[in-house]
Parts: structure tokens; sequence; C-alpha cells
């Protein structure tokens, strides 16, 4: 027998590894494409890539009960994979990309040596799936947690940019104590320009999980994939019916199982009959590196035996009992206060629907984050009860709401924040600001300050000043302008507060109260009608 | 000999020696004295800058051959030129033309800003209009922001751009707005957009303050801009309601007096600002504009 590997399918191979490449940096270029580049409308982001994902469409329209019309474009995904198998998987997806990659290191760096056959269950991403769709009915989205362009979104936009962008800071300081001006400047200059912020509540965790995503696959090749990815899931499901079948030569097969041992996602090309269709995801690996070229992937019609689709057991007992898990996990996952009162803290980005809708559409992506020029979009931990964390609000203390922006509302994949234009952005309230006169300069130190006044960006201001008298210590009474809030006028954007000098605890500050998505979140009666005349006429 | 010692010696040195041979050839030979302050009305204003500039004698009085000039506008907020919260794009762009037409090696464009500082550079005009001109617009690098000793009789040290005070000249470029705590802000306080730091407790003794910042800062030259000035709702104002079209450039070399004028405008006597009294006690200029000579012209 002639021991000769394919060509043919090396270069498929090849050609697969430049299309993961081209579609990875194609994902970066439309993620650092959302910044503020001169233009107030940046047209299409990376959210184009949320728009051809069926489990982000499938989960979003079932749990909001709304069809948004972007994600027409997720049948193109669900038509190709009924056609030719989970390619997504294997040649668009970023994340997987981004694993396969890792998984190859980690083989190279021999972290990690594949069994010769490997027989650990691929069914846990199927019960996720089924819990993810459960919940999905009962209006709960859960799919942002682990949908893999939800979580690489929020591992790069909230965790990983950021940290490249301080390590970058650092070594500019390096770079101007060796006297290598220019460069340190070219790069500060474009750290600017991206505008990549370097604050987030929760970067630590959620880069930390990202790490562990990573580090798996030192465990098992592309271990996200093959056990953890609820829309590889998805697609391994649709798969059934694909035209493209692996087929293994028998007279020119040796036998060696090493398809078998270096299949990226425990597709089991060897024996043919146990090779699972809905597992793979057309790597060309098992083809390329077969040593006599037996393996081939020819057209055919007849579809699969159903338990050669994953060769998974789903058993019916297990299939039920997930099911019940996601419909249990809806009432579990609302215990929360936030779902009876309304969370002061919880200022929502502009355009933003009412929480349980939005709770229903966002699906934690943290472009909004990425987006926000001034970082004060940030991830949720507690103050939306369990299915909020990693939702978007503002934090004023760390960046305020930019008057002329509407970004956030521009790169959201989902709808959660409605697209806005400038002018339809600066008439929404996001909360309301308070003074707190205990500890604001004027009002108890009898000292000028008016920063608060200065920084209010709406004309006439929402920030009035009045003189107001303050007994010293010293017994003298001292009289300056302090600062009164029109609530008619206030936006809630937080500049007053990210800009107050009083450093721990601003004396001026947002709560959500008054926001326009709420019907509930009311301050005063008439503070909804609007007044008759419109103060931006 | 210390380090820190060679470093002044040599810039002293240096400086001495850019200056020697101009010094020793004597200015141009000016027909009679020049005016100390210009102020030009006009349609254009790049018109009426240029022409400003003219009165004061040309750029070449204040712009050496290879000099690294820094222009200071205020590019504080994310508003449009109608606006009138931030400096008129064509005022700083003619100064960009007029800096480098002098034989300037670099033409050096910076502001402090207050809102996200990219919005502020490209939606005021000035960024498109500077490079245009073929100046350098740069952003603030906090690696380029030092703490320095102001000496000052209020702010003993405070964090400065060093993009500012490294440049051979500098030039300020305010525009002439309302400001609910110092009631205008004119050429002084415009310097806070080269400081970094906590600067919001600035307005603890605003007055104080600007003056401190305007004796450390020396401008060679100061070019008021109140082509359209800002009336209400300053110092960001956001409807063009808030503006009101004066049309009007003041160049000088005496800032306080550029203040002062600068002041009338708005119907404002020099008493009524108490750090243009400061800033005169402190010999930085004449608020008493008959004590100065002042060119007016309109065209």
């Amino acid at each position: 027998m002639k021991k000769e590997r394919s060509r043919k399918y090396r270069n498929l191979e090849r050609l697969r590894i430049l299309s993961q490449a081209v579609f990875f940096g194609l994902y970066l270029y439309l993620l650092f494409g959302a910044h503020y580049t001169g233009e107030d409308y940046i047209g299409s982001t990376v959210q184009r890539f949320f728009h051809f994902d069926p489990l982000l469409a499938l989960v979003t329209i079932v749990s909001a009960r709304l069809v948004y019309a972007y994600f027409v474009f997720s049948l193109v995904t669900v038509v190709a994979t009924l056609l030719f198998g989970r390619f997504f998987c294997g040649w668009v997806c970023p994340l997987g990309a981004l694993h396969q990659f890792s998984s190859f290191v980690f083989k190279r760096t021999k972290f990690l040596k594949p069994p010769r056959e490997d027989k650990a269950s691929l069914a846990p991403k199927y019960y996720i799936l089924i819990a993810i769709l459960a919940a999905a009915v009962f209006g709960l989205d859960l799919a942002g947690y682990l949908d893999p362009f939800s979580f690489l979104t929020r591992a790069l936009s909230v965790a990983v940019l950021p940290s490249l962008a301080q390590a970058i800071s650092s070594l500019n300081g390096v770079l101007y104590g060796l006297g290598a001006t220019g460069l340190a400047r070219s790069i500060s200059q474009a750290s600017t320009n991206w505008a990549i912020n370097t604050t987030f509540v929760q970067g630590f965790s959620v880069g930390l999980i990202f790490l562990g995503a990573i580090a798996l696959n030192a465990r098992k090749e592309r271990f996200w994939c093959r056990y953890l990815c609820p829309a590889g899931a998805l697609l391994g499901l649709l798969s059934r019916w694909n035209l493209l079948k692996l087929r293994i030569d028998d007279e020119k097969c040796i036998k060696c199982g090493l398809c078998t041992q270096h299949c990226e996602t425990q597709a089991h090309p060897y024996p043919n009959d146990k090779w699972k269709s809905g597992e793979c995801v057309y790597c060309f690996n098992c083809a390329s590196i077969c040593p006599t070229a037996a393996i081939g992937f020819r057209l055919s019609a007849r579809p699969e035996k159903l338990t050669n689709v994953s060769n998974v057991d789903l058993s019916r007992r297990k299939l039920l009992l997930t099911t019940l898990l996601g419909m249990v996990a809806v009432p579990f996952f609302r215990l929360t206060p936030s779902r009876k009162r309304a969370s002061l803290k919880l200022i929502r980005p502009p355009g933003s629907l009412d929480e349980p809708k939005f709770l229903a559409k966002c699906v934690k992506c943290g472009q909004c984050m990425r987006a926000c020029p001034t970082g004060g979009l940030q991830p949720v931990l507690t103050e939306a009860g369990p299915e909020g964390i990693y939702t978007p609000m503002l934090v004023p203390k760390i960046g305020y709401c930019e008057y002329y922006c509407s970004l956030c509302t521009q790169v959201c994949p989902t709808g959660a924040i409605t697209k806005l234009s400038i002018e339809e952005k600066n008439k929404v309230k996001m909360g309301t600001a308070w003074v707190n006169k205990s500890r604001c300069i004027p009002y108890v130190l009898g000292k000028p300050c008016i920063v608060c006044e200065e920084h209010c960006p709406v004309s006439p201001k929402a920030i009035k000043l009045v003189d107001v008298e303050t007994k010293l210590p010293d017994g003298t009474t001292a009289v300056q302008k302090a600062p009164v809030i029109d609530l008619d006028l206030c936006t809630g954007c937080g500049i007053c507060e990210n800009k107050c000098p009083v450093m721990d605890d601003p004396a001026i500050f947002v709560t959500s109260v008054g926001e326009t998505r709420s019907a509930t979140n009311r301050l005063l009666l008439d503070i909804t009608g609007g007044s008759a005349e419109d103060p931006y006429k | 000999m210390r380090r820190r010692d060679f470093i002044r010696d040599a810039a002293a040195a240096g400086l001495a020696l850019r200056f020697g041979p101009r010094v020793f050839a004597g200015q141009k030979a000016s027909v009679g004295p020049l005016p100390a302050l210009a102020a030009v009305e006009g349609e254009s204003p790049a018109a009426i800058t240029r022409e400003a500039l003219s009165l004061l004698g040309g750029m070449g009085r204040f712009v050496g051959r290879g000099d690294k000039v820094v222009i200071k506008p205020n590019i504080g907020w994310d508003r449009t030129p109608e606006m009138a919260a931030c400096t008129n794009p064509e005022v700083v762009k003619t100064l960009v033309e007029l800096v480098l037409g002098a034989g300037a090696k670099k033409a050096v464009v910076i502001d402090n800003t207050t809102n996200q500082a990219k919005r502020c550079y490209v939606r005021s005009g000035i960024q498109a209009a500077v490079e245009q001109a073929g100046g350098d617009m740069i952003f603030v690098d906090d690696y380029r922001v030092k703490k320095m000793a102001l000496k000052g009789e209020w702010l003993k040290e405070w964090e400065i751009l060093l993009d500012v005070v490294e440049a051979d000249k500098i030039i300020n470029v305010p525009i002439a707005k309302h400001h609910s705590l110092c009631r205008l802000t004119l050429g002084a306080k415009n310097w806070l957009g080269a400081t970094g730091g906590a600067r919001n407790q600035f307005h603890q003794s605003l007055d104080k303050t600007v003056v401190d910042l305007a004796a450390f800062f020396k401008p060679q030259l100061t070019v008021l801009d109140a082509y359209r000035i800002l009336v209400r709702n300053g110092p960001q104002g956001g409807r063009i309601s808030d503006t009101e079209l004066r049309k009007t450039v003041i160049a000088g070399t005496d800032p306080v007096a550029v203040d002062t004028f600068g002041a009338s405008l708005f119907g404002v006597a020099p008493n009524e600002l108490p750090y243009l009294g400061l800033a005169r006690e402190r010999g930085l200029g004449e608020t008493d504009l008959g004590k100065v000579r002042l060119e007016k012209r309109k065209i």
C-alpha cells in the first residue's frame, strides 16, 4: 500500500485555517470598530456576527416574544448547516477558532496528549441547550452566558482588551523612560483614539472564566465545543440531514486510528459507521492526517441514523430532567427583589427596554460596554437579580453618558437597547440626579464649587444655582451658589456625579427613578406627562 | 556637577544661543511702537485673525525660525462651532498657518478636554482645521502630565501638560464665554485646559487659581476668539440661542488687557472680575484699557 497523505485535504485544511483566521480578524476588526470614529453613526459592527447565530435568534425570539428582523441572517446558518453540517463551528466561529488554536498550541507544547479514543460523553452541551430552550419558553434568557459570541465578546470587551490596554500603557511608561518618545506617543494617541476602557468592575472574574475556558483545551481539544457550547449543540441537531458525509476507503485504510485520535471534536471518524455528523465541524484534520489518504468527504443525501448524529445517548429520562431543570430555574432566577421594586443603582443605557423585556432580550455580550466612550457602562453583578448578571448599567462614578453619543444603542445585537438617533437619545431619561446636601461643598463647607452645574450638558441646564447660607464652625455665615436639580430637564447622564470633586461618595448622584423606560419607577405624578413646551426647541 | 544643574545650564545656554543672534541683529526696524492690543471686527474669522496679528507686528514678532510652538485653544466640550463652547476652528487654523509661515518647526495644538477627547477634537472642527493647516493635533498623554512647581501664591504645585510647557513659544487662544462661577471664562481660565490632576478642585478658589496659572504659563501671545460668544448656559451652552455673533478677534501681548477687552463685550467692567484685579497686582498686565496701546479696526 502506497503511503501518501491527501494533498487535496491538506489544502482544504489550510483553507479552513485561513477561513478561521479571516473570520477572527474580521470579528476583531468589527469589535474595535465599536467606538467614536469621528462619525456619530458607526454602521454595522460586530453585532452582525450575532445575527448569524441561530441559538441567539431562537432564544431571543422565544424569550422576548418579539421577532427581531436582523435575526433573519441566522437562517443562512440554519440552511448551511442543514446542507453541509457544522461548517460554522469549524470555519467561521471566532471562539471556535480560538479554542482550536489553543488546542493546537497545547498539543505542540505537549501539555495535551490526545488519547487513542476518547469515550467521554458529549451529552452535556445538549442538556445545556435543552435547559436554555426550556427557560426561554418562560421568558428567561440564559443563552448569553454560554453562547460563543456573547461569551467571547464579553470576555474581550470587559477583560482582555482592557488588560491589554493597561499593559500597553505600562509599556509606554517604559518607552518614555528609555527615550523612545515618538513610538510611545503614537501608541498613546492610538489608544486614546480607540477609547479602550480599562476599568471594569467584573473584569477580573470575567477574565478568569475566559482563561479557564481556554485552559480547558489542555485537557481535551476544543473542550468548549465538544462538551459545553449550546450553539454547537443546536447546529449539531440540525446537521442530521446534511449532504456531506465522511467516507473511509476500506481498501486504503490501515486502521492506524490517527484520524480518531486527532479529531478536534471527538466525531470519531473511524470506524466509518461510528462517525457522528453532528459532532464533525469539517476541520479536515482526519482527511489530511490520514497516512494513506483513505478518508474523503462525499455528497450523499442519505440521512444519518439519529444515534449517529452525535452518537450521544440522549436518554428520555435525562431530557425530561433537563427540561424540568430549565423550567424550575425560571422562578428560582426570579426570587430577587429587583422584580418588585427598581434598584436605585440600576441605571440602564439610554434606549433600554422596560426591565422585564430588557432581561428577556439582553444577551450579555458587553458590546455596549466596549462602545461606551467614557467606560461608564459596566457589567451588573447584583443589581438586577441573577438573570441580570453581566447586563449593562451606567456607573457614573466610573464614567458618565456622553451627551451626543448613542453608540451603545447602535451596537446592541438584539435590540435590548433600542437604536436611537442622537436627538432621540437626548430625550431619554436614564435616571435622576440628587444632591446630597450634607456632603456638597457649598452646602456644607460654604466654599464655591459649581462643578456639576458647569458640566451639565443640557441647555437650559438641569442644575440650577441658588444662593445658600451656610453656618461655618467659627459661627460666621457663608453665602455660596449651590446646586438644585430641575427634574424636568435632568436626563440622568451622570456627568455631575462623575465630575463631583467629592471623590469617595459624590455629593451629587444619579439614581434610576424617573427613567423613561419604566412605568413604575416613578417619582412625581406629572413627571411622565412631559412639559407642554419642549425645552430643546 | 549634578544632573539637574547640567540640564538647567544646558537649557539656559540653548536659550541664550537661540535668542543671541537676533539680539545682536536687533528687531526688525518698526515704524513707531507696536500696539499691545489689537481688536479686529469682520465677517471672516480667518481674515480678522490675520489682520489682528499684522496689527501687532506680524507673527514673526512672536515666533522664531525652528521654534516648537504650542497653540492652546479651548476644546473643552463636545460641541460644534455654532454652539460657541470651543474656540472657532478658523481662528485656530489661521494661527497654525501664521506660525508655520513664520518659520516655526512645529505647531502643536492640545487641550485637556472635559468630554471624550476625540469627540471634542473632531466635533469642534479644530482637528480637521489644524491638520489642514499642517499643524499637529495631539491628545493629552498620561505620561506627559507631570506635577510641577508653579510657585503661585495659591497653587504651589500642580499637574501640568509637559507638551505645553516644553514648547518654545505658547499662544493662548481662548473663546469668550459665560461661566457661572467666575462669570466669564476668557484667557486666564483657559489655562485649566493645560493642567491635569483633580482640576475640579480649582473651583474652590478659582480666581486665585487662574491668576497663578496665567503667571506660570506666560504666553507670548493671547488671541481671544469673540467671533461668536456664549452669553448664557456657560461654559458649554448647547443652543444657538445661547450665543451672540460679535465677529471680533482680540489679539495682544498683554493677557490681562485682552481679558479686560473681552469682558467689555459682555458689558462687564474689570472690577466685576476679581481675577483681573489680582492679575494686575501681580504685574501680569493692565486692566485700564486707557493705558494700553490699543488698535481697533473693522474690515
